[in-house]
């Protein structure tokens, strides 16, 4: 099978898929993905159907071209999205939280195309064994809700282990991550903190800010000890966090101080009270673009690193060798 | 399948000796085994004893002796 087959055959132009953002990735930035060529997803979180539905049914006033459905297998709605999605016609489902198992036969029956994200080889072996269209080896590098491994680490060995194509995520922000996650074997990527700066991204405008300014070591991870570690940017939250972390809070208390912090930092725009997710890559996040401008950009870099290899790996003209 | 395969497959994913693991050890709290894990050691059952083990089905399962429990009524 060619490299660009899966992607060829759901007609987008880019080997790409915009990273399903809760609160975040709404029709506005899914639909400006998709028009540039790669394939926009809407995140359903933890909303009800009628909003999904909503958002849905927007997105196709505003492309015709393919476009997918975040789910998050954790919320209390997802047996109504996973009907819902079948009801719409949509034809791209990502799923994130777990394995969409008993979802994954009424999917492939109205002829949807399901890449599940992974953190594990067995979690990928067992989605393609169950009949998964193709796995997002996800990287802790990533922003939100991590595994343990790294996309460095993690998509190779997913790469060997599975015969469906690999998507890689987690820490790609540019043509070089891009260029990078192709030597390691993958078939496409997937990015999500570069779009948080689209201008088509309605998360708030401090949001936006926080991500530019953002340094390297401002990304840290939260709950480790509560078994669900969360990436975000270092603030008064994260701060608080710790302190409670540190004086032995119970888990209950912890969880408590996450709940309805995304929406305080992408909706209020409170990014020093709220939970500002984001990937490790957000200190590379320069500056507000378009999604078009975001795709042509990383995708001509990424050809030009690529097209560039044709390097040996031998240190020429080393006066060591003359020895020999 | 009995008690002490099941025990010894979970041991060697999680690296404890099997006679720590009781039937009444639950996977979270007691043996500190996550969702990944618990696909590590069920893919593992499937493959030894050449099972079908739905994912939907694990997540009413608790404690050690509840996957022996289940292990055994599919069997049948």
């Amino acid at each position: 099978m060619n490299k660009f087959d899966f992607f060829h055959k759901l007609g987008v132009k880019y080997p790409l898929i915009q990273g399903g953002m809760a609160w975040i990735s709404d029709s506005s930035l899914a639909s400006a993905v998709s028009e540039a060529g790669g394939i926009g997803m809407l995140a359903a979180g933890s909303a009800p159907v009628e909003y999904v539905q909503q958002e849905i049914r927007k997105a196709k006033q505003l492309t015709a071209k393919p476009f997918g459905v975040n789910i998050m297998l954790l919320s209390e709605h997802v047996e109504a999205i996973a009907r819902l999605v079948c009801a719409e016609g949509i034809k791209i489902v990502t799923t994130g939280a777990g394995s969409p198992g008993k979802y994954l036969k009424m999917w492939k029956e109205h002829g949807i195309t399901v890449i599940p994200v992974v953190p594990s080889v067995a979690l990928a072996r067992r989605m393609e064994k169950e009949g998964a269209d193709a796995v997002i080896a996800e990287g802790g590098e990533a922003g939100g809700h991590i595994g343990e491994l790294t996309t460095m680490a993690l998509l190779p060995q997913i790469v060997d282990a599975v015969d469906i194509p690999v998507i890689a995520a987690g820490g790609i922000g540019d043509g070089r991550g891009i260029a990078a996650a192709f030597m390691l074997g993958a078939s496409g990527v997937q990015m999500g903190t570069r779009f948080l700066v689209a201008k088509e991204c309605t998360v708030h405008q401090n949001y936006k800010e926080r991500i530019i300014k953002a340094r390297d070591i401002d990304s840290v991870v939260t709950g480790r000890s509560t078994g669900h570690p969360v990436r975000v940017l270092r603030n008064k939250l994260t701060r608080r966090f710790e302190e409670l972390e540190r004086a032995g809070a119970s888990i209950e208390e912890l969880e408590a101080l996450g709940t309805g912090a995304l929406r305080k930092a992408a909706k209020d725009g409170d990014v020093a009270n709220g939970s500002v997710m984001a990937g490790q890559i957000a200190g590379l996040v320069k500056e507000e673009q378009s999604c078009s401008e975001i795709i042509e950009q990383v995708f001509s870099e990424a050809a030009e690193r690529l097209n560039a290899l044709s390097i040996d790996l031998i240190v020429k003209d080393n006066p060591a060798d003359e020895r020999d | 399948m009995s008690f002490s395969n099941i025990s010894q497959i979970i041991a060697r994913h999680i690296g404890v000796e099997a006679g720590e693991i009781k039937p009444t050890s639950r996977f979270k709290e007691d043996l500190q085994i996550d969702s990944l894990d618990i696909f590590e050691i069920v893919m593992d059952l499937e493959e030894q004893y050449d099972l079908e083990i739905p994912t939907e089905d694990l997540e009413d399962l608790r404690t050690v002796g509840d996957l022996v429990k289940y292990i055994d009524s599919v069997k049948d």
